[in-house]
């Protein structure tokens, strides 16, 4: 993880210098997973996909900006959160901010897993807010501060969503996982 | 540790999220190791999260190629101008192209001239315009010099004058006193040779 890090330092330098191969492996290196991560949020592969190449866009416009090289994964975070939740205002100006995942029985034929169908039907039913801090801490491993500093909002903050979704999905899933325990 | 003095719940999520400190991870592994309710509970919240990440990833449809366009390459004023040492050094040409500049398309002892478009710039004029300036200038500058030196000229002749004539007033003074020295002793030679007759005749 360290030696990724330092090689993502490496990259970041070289894009700022101009090399845009630099970035292009950068890009290589994060795109499935700000796409994953914006998928689940909108709940849209083309939207998730529009998006993906405008929070790379932008990573690129604003690389000198960004203060230490070593935070970038958190930094693209923030802008892919930001650029979502500006598209789901447009969609959405008085409703829920951040879209639900599409309901199981649209969703089968991307996830025919019935452990897969359980799990999204489990995250569909938390808030935009709890689902977005499990969506950063459980499928993309960021620290409390982290995701604080990504949602801008305090770490006691994130803790609390983090945790009732987890209670929340627990008692959602205990039929799944039930069922894998026998 | 125990489950009556701790918040359980919250340390065993924190603990399965990689959020608590080791000092501390250490004793709640002792304490699940005891405590049935929560190896119970801990379990339950790792099958949780095992499930959770059963959602495996999806593949990005299409690869983020828009890095490549030229579009997105700083340009050439741009990379120089993130460069300290290059950005040093053009200005400090820049300001050596100036200097010379200067030094060059301005002539000694003319004034700055007024800036001009020079698109607009006829070179033939600017070369006319200039001759006649310069021969105004040498024209100026020989009359003031002929001025001057018949003025110095003049001055020298003046003094000159005065002095032929304090020197002439001083010759006819020097003239007559010596005339009326002569005529003093003509005087005297005649008063002393009558004297001599009278003196003779009386014998």
């Amino acid at each position: 993880m360290i030696f990724r890090e330092v090689e993502d330092r490496d990259l970041i330098a070289q894009a700022r210098r101009g090399h845009v191969d630099a970035y292009n492996v950068l890009v290589s290196r994060w795109e499935k997973r700000v796409f994953n991560y914006l998928l689940r949020l909108v709940g849209h592969r083309e939207d998730a996909l529009d998006l993906s190449q405008d929070v790379f866009l932008k990573a690129y416009q604003n690389l000198r900006k960004l203060d230490d090289p070593a935070k970038f994964a958190g930094w693209l975070f923030r802008i892919a959160h930001n650029e979502a939740y500006s598209l789901l205002r447009k969609a959405r100006p008085e409703g829920e901010l951040v879209g639900e995942p599409k309901t199981a029985e649209s969703s089968a034929r991307m996830f025919p897993m019935e452990l897969s169908l359980a799990v999204r039907g489990a995250l569909a039913r938390l808030s935009g807010d709890q689902r977005e801090a499990v969506l950063l801490k459980v499928y993309q491993g960021f620290k409390f501060e982290e995701i604080a500093e990504i949602l801008d909002c305090p770490v006691s903050t994130v803790k609390s969503r983090v945790y009732t979704a987890l209670d929340l999905l627990k008692e959602a899933l205990a039929p799944v996982n039930m069922g894998g325990a026998q | 540790m125990s489950c009556s003095s701790i918040d359980s719940k919250l340390d065993l999520k924190a603990y399965l999220l990689g959020e608590m400190p080791q000092r501390e991870k250490a004793t709640l592994d002792a304490h699940v190791r005891a405590c049935t309710n929560c190896r119970e509970e801990l379990e339950r919240l790792r099958l949780t999260q095992t499930a959770l990440l059963a959602l495996e990833e999806e593949e990005i449809p299409q690869r983020i190629a828009f890095v490549s366009d030229k579009v997105f390459e700083p340009r050439w004023w741009q990379r120089i101008w993130h460069s300290g040492p290059a950005m040093g050094f053009a200005s400090a040409s820049v300001l050596a192209l100036a200097i010379l500049v200067h030094a060059f398309a301005r002539p000694v002892g003319m004034p700055a001239a007024s800036p001009v478009n020079t698109a607009q710039i006829d070179v033939s004029k600017v070369n006319q315009r200039i001759e006649q300036d310069v021969n105004a200038r040498i024209a100026a500058a020989v009359t003031k010099a002929v001025a001057d030196t018949e003025a110095r000229q003049n001055q020298k002749l003046t003094k000159m004058l005065e002095a032929a004539e304090l020197q002439r007033r001083g010759d006819l003074a020097a003239v007559q006193q010596a005339v009326r020295y002569y005529d003093q002793q003509m005087s005297r030679l005649m008063v002393a040779s009558n004297d001599v007759v009278r003196e003779r005749s009386g014998q």
